[in-house]
């Protein structure tokens, strides 16, 4: 009854937005704060319809809503909505329904990193829209005591460490962050950066011999980590207060030491180990659906948002990162456009691999990191593999538990 | 009373329940339900059936040696100390010396403050460019800070948090105390003065002995409060000393299991009856000594 239903209001709607041509559905899992929504209706839609004619009605939903809307209508075999934004997460729930968007041209040069990502099911599923991630904050007291021949935007671990020995060789103190406080991030750059980089996995090769490798860099690298870490959840403060020179954190938790002091930072991408530059996207995508009753109209509005112009203002809007490659220069300077030279360049890092943030299995894969960190680093006891191997089964087990496939780059 | 109501409520026996009953209520709703739900957490899986996993989990976690230890090492070296600070504080506020009631209010200010305020105070006081190291190094007598919360130096972290929770929680001991110290009738002292004793003996043979119920409750007070510790903890040494209760907190909001939550719940409360039987039979034995 419920199906039959939708399939009525969305022929019904269907039919009367067949007779305003121009007049298409956004339905949305990004933006659905009222301010947010209110924020891309006025400043990104409104522009939008007085340049093209296309009026776009922009819908929030939540994941669940969002998913069964979509199946309903691509089951009906006809639908209202004509483009889908959501997160990378979304889409694959929904990837029969997508239409293969590869003749679609972003408004701008999208890395091949994130296109590829959008590549699901033999066919360009979503084009990336936007991106959140973390990275590397540096204060430029520090760049004098780079090693020699290291290129700050393509670091290594071993560069890194030689880096922060410089300056703790140098002025006596501590000079490098990371946040592993209680509510830091901390399990983020474990899962998300050290483990991919060093063994190029986040789950499969939790135990593996370059996981043993990885520990033990951690532990002398630790050496020369501020040691009042344990106590930080964010980094902006200890850049502030110049405790740290060199920090690793998310965008919105380093954020306010720019904003603050603009001339004094760079921000730059996450250092690469033995596998590649492991680092996680939050991404979010727009798609088209199967069933979309103006396709062209849903193309035009993807290459518009996907402009550098309309890249900065969602920036400066809601706060996440361009994916095109021109918007970072077009931010007005100040502490986005710093932040937005570093993200950049990270997601266009040609030894990038991308992590995804686990998804559907308990919170306690976060604990399972972060005790590691904290027996093998924070302890400083000697890397036990009997150890690794336990939480490495514990760790499985979460996602066999939950029936969840293991994010990227492990699988899913 | 008004005859009819009087009727309503019963004889006079049951008046003292009736009046008993809100607080009843209170304690039911708002501890003895809570207590219950989380006993069932801790031995009860989702379907319902029992289980000690969840304990068995908690013995297993990498942290929880490490929370044991420092919960009952806080205890063990704050309780004791704030008993010697908080008599010799009571005693002083009890001499009736001009001005022993400013001294009253000052030594109480403390109490108003939330302990996780308390935490940010001192920790204003003892990071890298706190208030410590500033007047250190304009003194010149350190060249650079010194990292007095750091994992490398978990004994100057840990004198740290004594310290915050010295300042924070004596004033709960010294209202017990100065409470106990005026129940105590001039009539002794003055008999004591009567028969000799001046000074340290008066207080060691009289105001001592007659103290004993007050310091009992103040150890049963503070011991249990001592074994909660956490925002404190939580404020100035983050990850560097792991308490129970900050394990509970973290099981239940950061990794989201209420049930290993509730097992470190159930396991600081057994610890805390249990150090509640110790202190009861303990000190009153010994004033069934001191009576006899």
């Amino acid at each position: 009854m419920r199906r039959f239903g939708i399939i009525a209001l969305a022929l019904l709607v269907g039919s009367v937005a067949g007779l305003a041509a121009q007049k298409i559905t956004w339905m949305s899992t990004q933006f659905v704060p009222i301010a947010e929504a209110e924020f891309v209706r006025n400043e990104i839609l409104a522009p939008f319809a007085e340049a093209t004619g296309i009026e776009v009605e922009f819908i929030g939903a939540e994941y669940a809503e969002f998913v069964s809307r979509v199946e309903a209508e691509y089951e009906a075999g006809k639908g209202e909505i004509a483009v889908l934004c959501g997160l990378h997460g979304d889409f694959v729930s929904v990837l029969d329904a997508l239409a293969d968007l590869s003749e679609v041209s972003p408004g701008g040069t999208i890395s091949d990193t994130l296109m590829k990502l959008g590549q699901m099911a033999g066919k360009q599923a979503y084009i990336p829209l936007m991106q959140a991630t973390y990275l590397m904050v540096v204060n430029k007291k520090a760049l004098d005591y780079l090693p020699e021949g290291a290129d700050i935007w393509a670091l290594t671990y071993d560069e890194l460490l030689q880096w922060a020995k410089n300056i703790y060789e140098a002025t006596g103190v501590q000079k490098l962050g990371i946040p592993a406080g209680p509510k830091s991030l901390l399990h983020r750059f474990i899962h998300g950066y050290l483990y991919p980089s060093f063994t190029g996995y986040q789950v499969l090769a939790f135990d593996s011999g370059a996981a043993v490798k990885m520990w033990k860099y951690m532990q002398e690298l630790w050496q020369y980590v501020n040691p009042a870490a344990p106590t930080w959840d964010a980094m902006d403060t200890p850049l502030l207060s110049e405790e740290v020179w060199i920090a690793w954190d998310h965008t919105a938790r380093v954020k306010q030491a720019i904003v603050e002091r603009p001339d004094d930072f760079i921000a730059i991408p996450s250092p690469a180990g033995p596998a590649g530059r492991g680092f996680i996207t939050v991404l979010a995508g727009l798609a088209i659906p199967e069933t979309s009753p103006n396709p062209d109209a849903a193309a035009e509005l993807i290459e518009y948002l996907t402009t550098p112009e309309v890249q900065v203002k969602i920036l400066q809007g809601v706060g996440f990162f361009p994916v095109v490659a021109e918007a970072a220069g077009a931010v007005p300077s100040g502490a986005l456009q710093i932040l937005a030279k570093g993200v950049s360049a990270q997601a266009a890092s040609p030894d990038a691999i991308v992590s995804f943030i686990p998804g559907g299995i308990s919170d306690e894969y976060k604990k399972i990191y972060k005790d590691t960190f904290f027996k093998f680093v924070i302890k400083g006891e000697p890397v036990d593999v009997e150890f690794l191997r336990s939480q490495a089964t514990r760790l499985r087990e979460l996602y066999l538990e939950a029936g969840a496939p293991y994010p990227a780059p492990d699988g899913g | 009373m008004d005859v009819r109501l009087r009727k309503l409520l019963g004889t006079d026996t049951l008046l003292p329940y009736w009046l008993l009953l809100p607080s009843i209520v209170f304690i039911g709703v708002f501890f003895l339900m809570p207590l219950f739900n989380a006993i069932m957490l801790a031995f009860r899986a989702d379907n319902g059936a029992f289980t000690l996993d969840y304990f068995k989990k908690m013995v297993a976690d990498v942290r929880f040696i490490e929370a044991l230890k420092y919960t009952f090492l806080l205890a063990i070296t704050i309780v004791p100390l704030q008993l010697i600070t908080a008599l010799a504080m009571a005693l002083l506020v009890n001499t009736g010396f001009r001005g022993s009631r400013f001294f009253l209010y000052l030594f109480a200010l403390p109490l108003g403050i939330s302990d996780l305020a308390a935490g940010l105070i001192w920790l204003s006081i003892f990071t890298q460019h706190g208030f410590l190291n500033s007047i250190l190094y304009s003194l010149g007598i350190i060249e650079r800070p010194i990292y007095f919360i750091s994992y490398q130096n978990t004994g100057l972290t840990f004198l740290a948090v004594v310290m915050a929770e010295h300042w924070r929680a004596t004033a709960i001991v010294l209202v017990i105390l100065v409470a106990g110290l005026q129940m105590i009738s001039k009539d002794y002292l003055e008999a004591a003065e009567v028969l000799g004793a001046r000074g340290w003996k008066k207080v060691w043979y009289v105001i001592l002995p007659m103290l004993k119920p007050s310091l009992q409750s103040a150890l049963i007070i503070r011991t249990i409060f001592a074994l909660q510790t956490f925002a404190v903890v939580l404020a100035l040494a983050g990850d560097i000393i792991p308490v129970l209760a900050g394990e509970a907190y973290f099981w239940h909001f950061l990794y989201r299991n209420s049930h290993v939550a509730s097992a470190y719940a159930v396991f600081l409360m057994a610890i805390s009856i249990g150090m509640t039987w110790f202190y009861l039979r303990f000190l009153r034995s010994r004033m069934e000594v001191i009576r006899g």
